[in-house]
Order: structure tokens, then C-alpha cells, then sequence
């Protein structure tokens, strides 16, 4: 569904993502993992077509991102990291907006709107200006606009920033039974834990190259730790076997 | 002392590291703003040394004027100051990002109340006193005055603006407990334009042109009486304008006992701010925190009003356009603009209204059509004025949200046509509305009135064109409000650009309607070369209009589309 072929994108001197090469399958949700700065978020804005690739190529169930947006687009559901929306409009407001952008029929749009406020626990704040809405409440607006259109391809940027606890579980169920619908669902996430309970591949990021793809059980043999959990085996990967040794000298 | 300048260590390095990262074609855009800024500079200079000479030649009168003038300047500055002020405290005190970090951090309440003392009144007063300079600088020239007043300006000045500041952020301490920070911020900038309005208004109804013309008047008593405008010896603005104008004239006077008033009150407006400050500052940054609450927004007239103008359009027009004007309208700094739009609108009415064409020796018709077609230019410099506030920002509005529309599957090229629409539809009305009116007030003929009405409609297109797709080559979407969308480089390009256009169609229609006109004076047949050119420059004018509305509109979509977010 998502296939990237020797994506670079380099900013001036630097290489944000360096001749990336990963597929995400129908139905498989990968989770991208790097340290900060490694070019996660760069990948995601060319996924989506944010940013303009240096070289190379992204199709999005076929069509080229480039070449043929229009498609490309109207199948993908992008929730960034930070929420910025329209404040003048009411959460229902943003919701009709994002129908008339994907071109939902008028009845549809109405009959999904509150179907998503109420999966989002957002049906109290529906009629309230954006505005008034605390960081997590927009983080679910958000997820139900990307949802509205019934996407093939979800791209999620930290899910879980600024979630309480219930909406962290709430979001992971919702994610995990689209992508037993067949949806394809690419996101990335510093807390390893959920990575490691919702993940089918995994791919590790550092200094924009791809370093490591796999199933747990495959990156465990890869990184040559058996039976440990996935922050070792990420710490191991990207070099933060350094960091271990920084705690011990802050705690003595 | 050191938690002082600590404090405001970040806001000057920051704006050191600004001015040092810049890029080379950023500079030259700095460069030119200066530039721009100077020849303001010199013509506010130039326009105020002839107002004081011409004063100065008046016998009797010319003093009482030019003090006069002088304490009018001080007294619009100081109610000015004070509204800045108070909106500028709002943000440096209660609603500025960086705050949470100090007011959490172990640093005095003094140290916090003097640092950001000195960013308000820098924040607030360097626009004021920057174009109050070529006025003063007016004054010593006409008086040829010694260094010495330059000097004691400087320093008068520098004390005038501690009062005000003091007083607005003593002001918005106590607002700040009863109101919500935000919301007041907002009321109150829509209350300082609407002052500003009202000033306006007033200024041009009280005809100043009148002043120097006494014969308009039945007596010399009644003249005087006009001179006379309140003057309260209570105001920092007469102590200023007291202290001042005996050193303008090289006189000692009471200079030295109103400067002492402006020094002990501008010290003490400091002093007495910290003890409030060290009262209640503190709760009132804790209000300012909690006072985010939600809005109910169920307005069914007009949601069904926008349904219905949106209503002929495809959906995803409908959904740019109806979340466009919707967030317009909620908006209030744009309430605010578009009061500043309805006193421009009734002052430039006003005007053609009150025109002595009846008392002119010129033959009222010609005159009367003369007008009609300066009142185009007038008219379409108008409207450019008003695109340049609310057409031109329409890309920019997007803000950090254009992430939204760029994900989207709607193309570039509908979106910015679904602003160039709506924007068209509401310039077009005003446009009509102008002319016609206008042209009403005149009495011009048929001709000129279905000339100017054609001409402004396709026109109104230029203008709207123009505005959106400037606005979509220098977006700015990261600007805090519409007011800074305008008067960024490119609301300067766009005002330029939109200047030559209408200046451009104004000349190619002139001399055709010239010729025309001239020919029905003297009752004689136009020969078929001066018709040739005469069709020659409306075809053009048209092309210019269909070129100014379609090629910034191509090229903004070149850049978005090219754009990364």
C-alpha cells in the first residue's frame, strides 16, 4: 500500500532521509521508531506529500504522490504530532470542512460526523469552538478527520502525545481493528512498549538511513539479544547502549 | 539588577541571532522596507514643514496654531500609547509563551515586572515615536532651533513614554482580575481601532480646512472659539507641550517645572506599577491561566445564511469557502478591521458630498466628469487598501493549519480559486456600491457613470486577483495575526503592483473619455485615427485586467504547489 523507492530528501548540507526503501503491506500496521532528529517526521511530510523528495519515489496504493496527488491523497489519513487546527470553528464545523475536502456526499458526511464524535468521546465538545479544546481533545478531532473518508492508508505521527491513558487505549483498539479491516496503518512512537503490543514490522531509523526492518522476533536475532524487550534491542541498534553508562555515572 | 538584565538577555539575543541568520535575499527585503520606511519618513517631514511654515506666515494666529498642533500631537499620542500599552502588557505579562518558564523559575516579582517593563514600552512606543520624529524634526527646522532642543526632545520623550506605559500596565494588572486575558485583549483592540476611528471621523467632519480659511467663518469670535479646543492641565500631554515649545523658540518659560512633571511622573508610574505588580500579579497571571472556557457557537441564521451563498459551488469550494467566512466572521480582529473599512468608506462618501462644484468657474460637467474619473482612482485605491487587509491574508489565514489542505485531495488550483471567490463577491458589491453612489454625489453623466461602473467591475477582478495571489506567493503562515499578514513584504509588493494597475487602466481610459468629451464640447465628429487609438486603449485596458487577475493567481499557484510545509 505505501512503498517508498530510494526516498532522499536533504535540506542544504544535510540528509534528512537518505535512500529510504519500505513497504507496508494492506492490513499491516508498521511502526517506525528512531532517536530524535533521526528524520521520522521528514519521512512521514514526504509520505504524505508535504515535502518535495530530493530523489526518489512514493506510491500510495499505486499512485505516485507525485505525479498523481489527487488519488494519492484522497486515500490517505494523516495525523501529525501537533494538532493545528482551525480554532474559529466548532469540532462538527472542522469535521463537515474535512468532508467537503475529501468530497464526501453531503448525507454520508452528516451520518459519519457523529458516529466519530461519539468513537472519539468528542460528543459533548462537538458544537464548542476548536479553540477551547485541550491538546488531547484535539489529537482525537484530529484522528476522527482522518478517519471520516474511510482511508486505505492511515500515517500517524506519535499517536499517543497528549493522550490520557483511556484515550491511549481507546486509540490503540480503534488502529488495531482497522488494520484487520485491511487498512494500512504506518506510525511511529517514542514509547517502545506500544510499539512492541501493536506493531506487525518494525523498521529503526537513525541518521535518515533505514538500519533495521523487521518482526520483533527478527530484530531480536538481528541485533544478536534474545528474549529481551524492545527498548534493548532499539538502545542496542541505534548506539544507546551509551546511555546506560551516562545513568550509572548521574546515580553514583 | 542582574535578574534584570538576565531577563531581557533572551529578547535581545534573539533578536540578535535574527538579524545575523538573515539570508541574503531576506536582507534585501529589509533593505527595501527601509527604504520604503524613510521615504514615509521624509514625506510625513516634508508634509509637516509646510504645514508650519504656512502657519508660521499667518500673522496674529500662526503661534496659537503651531502650539496648538503641537499639543494636539502630543495629546493623540498619549491616548494612543495608553491603548498600546495596555494591549502590548496583555501578551508581555500574561499571555507570552516563554512566561511559564519564568514565572516558574526563582527570579523576584520586581525583576519580572522591570524586564518586561522595558520590552512593553519598546513593543508598544518605537512605531509612535519613529514617525513622531519627522514631526518634531519639522518643528526645530521651521523655528531653526540649537542642538539643544534636539537633545532635550530626546530626553523629554524618552520620560513622556514611561507614562503611559506605567499606566497601561498598572491597567491591565487590575483588568486582568475581573476579565479573561484573551478575551479582554481582544475587546480592547477592537475598542483602540474604533477610537481610532472615531478620531478619524471626528477630525473629518470638524472640516480642519476651515481653520485657515476665516472668511467661512461670521466673526472673528467665532474663529477663535474653533481654535480653542479642551485643553486639561492635568495631562501629561499639555505638560509635554508646555515644556516644549519655549525651547523650540529658544525661551526658558516653564520648561523646567512641566519637565520635572513629566520626570517624577513618569518615575513614579514605574515605582507605584511594581508595588501593584508585587500585589497582584500574581494572581492575576494565575486568572489568566484558568481562563480558557469553552464557547457555545450554535448560530442556526447563520450557518444557513453562508449554506445559502456557498450553496451554487462544488463541495469542495463549498467546504474552503463556508470555513473561510466563518472563521472570518468569529474572528475579532477582523471586526475590527472592518470598522477601520466603515469609516473609510463614509469619510471618502462624505467627501465627494460636501465638493463646492457649484462655485467652481470651471463648466460644472467637465469638472463634474473629471472627477468622476479621479474618483475611479480614488475609488480603486480604496478598494486596494481594503484587499491589501482582507483579500491579500486569505492564503496566509490558513496558518499552521494549511497542513490540512495540503494533505487533502483537493487540488491548488481549486482551493485558491475558492478564495479568489470569495473574496471577488464582497469587493464587488463594495466596489459598485462606491462608484455609483459616488457618482451620484457628483451628477455626472450617463456615459461616465456606465464607463466608471463597467471599469470597476472588471477592475474589482484585478484587484481580488492581484490580492489572492500575492498573498499566495509570500504566505506567511506562521503570523500571529491578520494585521502583521498585510504589512509583511509582500503586503507591500501587492499595494505597489496594485498602485501601477489601477493607475495604468485609470491613463488608458482618460485619454480616450478626454477625447470624446472634447469633441461633444466643441460639437465637432471624431476622425477614425483618434477612434482607432480610442478602441486601441480599451482593448488594452481590458487585457490588463484580465492579465492582473490571471497571472498572480497562475504563479500563486505555482509556488503552493511547489511549497513545503
Amino acid at each position: 500500500m505505501i512503498k517508498t523507492i530510494n526516498l532522499t530528501k536533504k535540506f542544504g548540507k544535510l540528509t534528512a532521509v537518505d535512500n529510504l526503501n519500505l513497504e507496508v503491506k494492506s492490513g499491516e500496521l508498521f511502526g517506525f521508531l528512531g532517536p530524535n532528529g533521526a528524520g521520522k517526521t521528514t519521512t512521514f511530510k514526504l509520505i504524505v506529500g508535504l515535502l518535495q523528495p530530493t530523489s526518489g519515489t512514493v506510491t500510495i496504493g499505486g499512485h505516485d504522490i507525485l505525479k498523481d496527488p489527487i488519488n494519492a491523497k484522497s486515500i490517505i489519513g494523516f495525523i501529525p504530532d501537533q494538532p493545528f487546527i482551525y480554532p474559529k470553528l466548532s469540532g462538527k464545523e472542522f469535521l463537515r470542512f474535512i468532508c467537503g475536502l475529501y468530497g464526501l456526499d453531503h448525507q454520508d458526511g452528516e451520518k459519519r460526523i457523529p458516529e466519530l464524535l461519539e468513537l472519539f468521546e468528542l460528543s459533548e465538545w462537538g458544537n464548542e469552538l476548536v479553540e477551547s479544546y485541550s491538546h488531547g481533545m484535539r489529537q482525537r478531532l484530529v484522528m476522527a478527520s482522518a478517519l471520516i473518508h474511510k482511508p486505505k492508508v492511515i500515517v500517524i505521527d506519535e499517536p499517543m502525545v497528549g493522550l490520557d491513558p483511556r484515550g491511549a487505549k481507546m486509540v490503540k483498539e480503534i488502529f488495531r481493528g482497522m488494520a484487520r479491516e485491511g487498512v494500512s496503518i504506518f506510525m511511529s512512537t517514542h514509547t517502545l512498549e506500544v510499539a512492541e503490543q501493536m506493531c506487525d514490522r518494525i523498521g529503526i531509523i537513525q541518521n535518515g538511513r533505514l538500519i533495521a526492518v523487521g518482526t520483533i522476533s527478527e530484530l531480536r536475532q538481528l541485533s544478536g539479544i534474545e528474549g529481551k524487550h524492545l527498548e534493548s534491542i532499539f538502545l542496542k541498534l541505534t548506539g544507546g547502549e551509551k546511555m546506560k553508562e551516562i545513568i550509572k555515572v548521574l546515580q553514583s | 539588577m542582574q535578574e534584570f538584565s538576565l531577563l531581557l538577555n533572551p529578547t535581545i539575543t534573539s533578536f540578535k541571532n535574527r538579524v545575523q541568520a538573515q539570508t541574503k535575499p531576506q536582507r534585501l527585503r529589509v533593505y527595501f522596507l527601509v527604504l520604503l520606511g524613510l521615504a514615509f519618513w521624509v514625506g510625513i517631514f516634508i508634509i509637516f514643514y509646510r504645514i508650519l511654515v504656512y502657519f508660521q506666515s499667518t500673522e496674529y494666529v500662526g503661534d496659537i496654531l503651531i502650539k496648538k498642533l503641537l499639543s494636539m500631537i502630543f495629546l493623540t499620542f498619549f491616548s494612543f500609547l495608553v491603548f498600546s500599552n495596555i494591549i502590548t502588557a496583555f501578551s508581555t505579562y500574561f499571555l507570552s509563551d516563554d512566561l511559564n518558564l519564568i514565572v516558574a523559575s526563582p527570579v523576584s516579582l520586581s525583576s519580572i515586572y522591570f524586564s518586561r517593563f522595558v520590552e512593553t514600552v519598546i513593543n508598544s512606543s518605537w512605531m509612535v515615536l519613529g514617525f513622531g520624529l519627522p514631526v518634531f524634526l519639522a518643528y526645530g527646522v521651521v523655528h531653526n532651533s540649537s542642538i539643544f532642543y534636539y537633545i532635550y526632545l530626546i530626553l523629554l520623550l524618552f520620560l513622556f513614554l514611561l507614562i503611559p506605559a506605567g499606566l497601561g500596565i498598572i491597567l491591565t494588572m487590575f483588568l486582568v482580575q475581573v476579565f479573561p486575558a484573551r478575551r479582554t485583549q481582544d475587546v480592547l483592540f477592537l475598542l483602540s481601532i474604533f477610537f481610532i476611528a472615531a478620531i478619524y471621523l471626528l477630525f473629518r467632519f470638524l472640516q480642519p480646512e476651515k481653520l485657515v480659511d476665516p472668511e467661512s467663518f461670521n466673526s472673528l469670535m467665532e474663529y477663535f472659539a474653533a481654535l480653542r479646543t479642551p485643553d486639561s492641565t492635568f495631562l501629561p500631554s499639555y505638560w509635554a507641550t508646555e515644556s516644549l515649545f519655549p525651547v523650540l523658540r529658544g525661551e526658558s518659560g516653564d520648561s523646567i517645572f512641566y519637565f520635572l512633571l513629566i520626570f517624577s511622573s513618569g518615575l513614579a508610574s514605574m515605582v507605584v506599577g511594581n508595588w501593584v505588580s508585587n500585589w497582584i500579579y500574581y494572581s492575576g497571571w494565575t486568572k489568566a491561566q484558568e481562563a480558557k472556557k469553552a464557547r457555545i457557537t450554535q448560530m442556526g441564521f447563520f450557518d444557513r445564511t453562508v449554506n445559502f451563498i456557498t450553496s451554487p459551488f462544488h463541495s469542495s469550494f463549498k467546504a474552503i469557502m463556508s470555513k473561510d467566512i466563518k472563521t472570518f466572521f468569529r474572528d475579532t480582529t477582523q471586526w475590527s478591521q472592518l470598522l477601520l473599512l466603515g469609516a473609510l468608506v463614509v469619510v471618502y462618501l462624505y467627501n465627494f458630498s460636501v465638493l463646492p462644484l457649484d462655485r467652481s468657474p470651471i463648466p460644472s460637467f467637465f469638472l463634474q466628469n473629471i472627477f468622476s474619473f479621479l474618483n475611479l482612482g480614488l475609488a480603486g485605491f480604496v478598494l486596494s487598501a481594503l484587499a491589501v487587509r482582507f483579500v491579500f491574508p486569505a492564503v496566509s489565514l490558513e496558518g499552521k493549519a494549511y497542513w490540512l489542505v495540503k494533505t487533502s485531495p483537493i487540488s491548488t488550483h481549486r482551493m485558491l480559486w475558492s478564495k479568489f471567490w470569495t473574496s471577488l463577491l464582497p469587493i464587488l458589491v463594495l466596489s459598485e456600491f462606491l462608484i455609483i453612489l459616488s457618482n451620484t454625489f457628483l451628477k455626472v453623466t450617463d456615459f461616465m457613470m456606465i464607463l466608471t461602473t463597467v471599469t470597476i467591475f472588471f477592475m474589482s477582478f484585478g484587484i481580488v486577483g492581484l490580492g489572492v495571489g500575492i498573498g499566495a506567493i509570500y504566505p506567511r503562515f506562521q503570523a500571529e495575526n491578520v494585521a502583521k499578514i498585510a504589512t509583511g513584504f509582500g503586503g507591500i509588493v501587492y499595494m505597489i503592483i496594485c498602485m501601477g494597475f489601477i493607475g495604468a487602466v485609470v491613463i488608458l481610459e482618460a485619454n480616450p473619455v478626454y477625447i470624446i468629451f472634447m469633441a461633444q464640447l466643441r460639437k465637432m465628429a471624431i476622425p477614425p485615427l483618434k477612434w482607432t487609438w480610442i478602441i486601441f486603449s480599451f482593448c488594452l485596458a481590458i487585457s490588463l485586467n484580465i492579465m492582473a487577475f490571471y497571472l498572480p493567481m497562475k504563479l500563486g499557484i505555482k509556488k503552493l504547489e511547489t511549497m513545503e510545509v
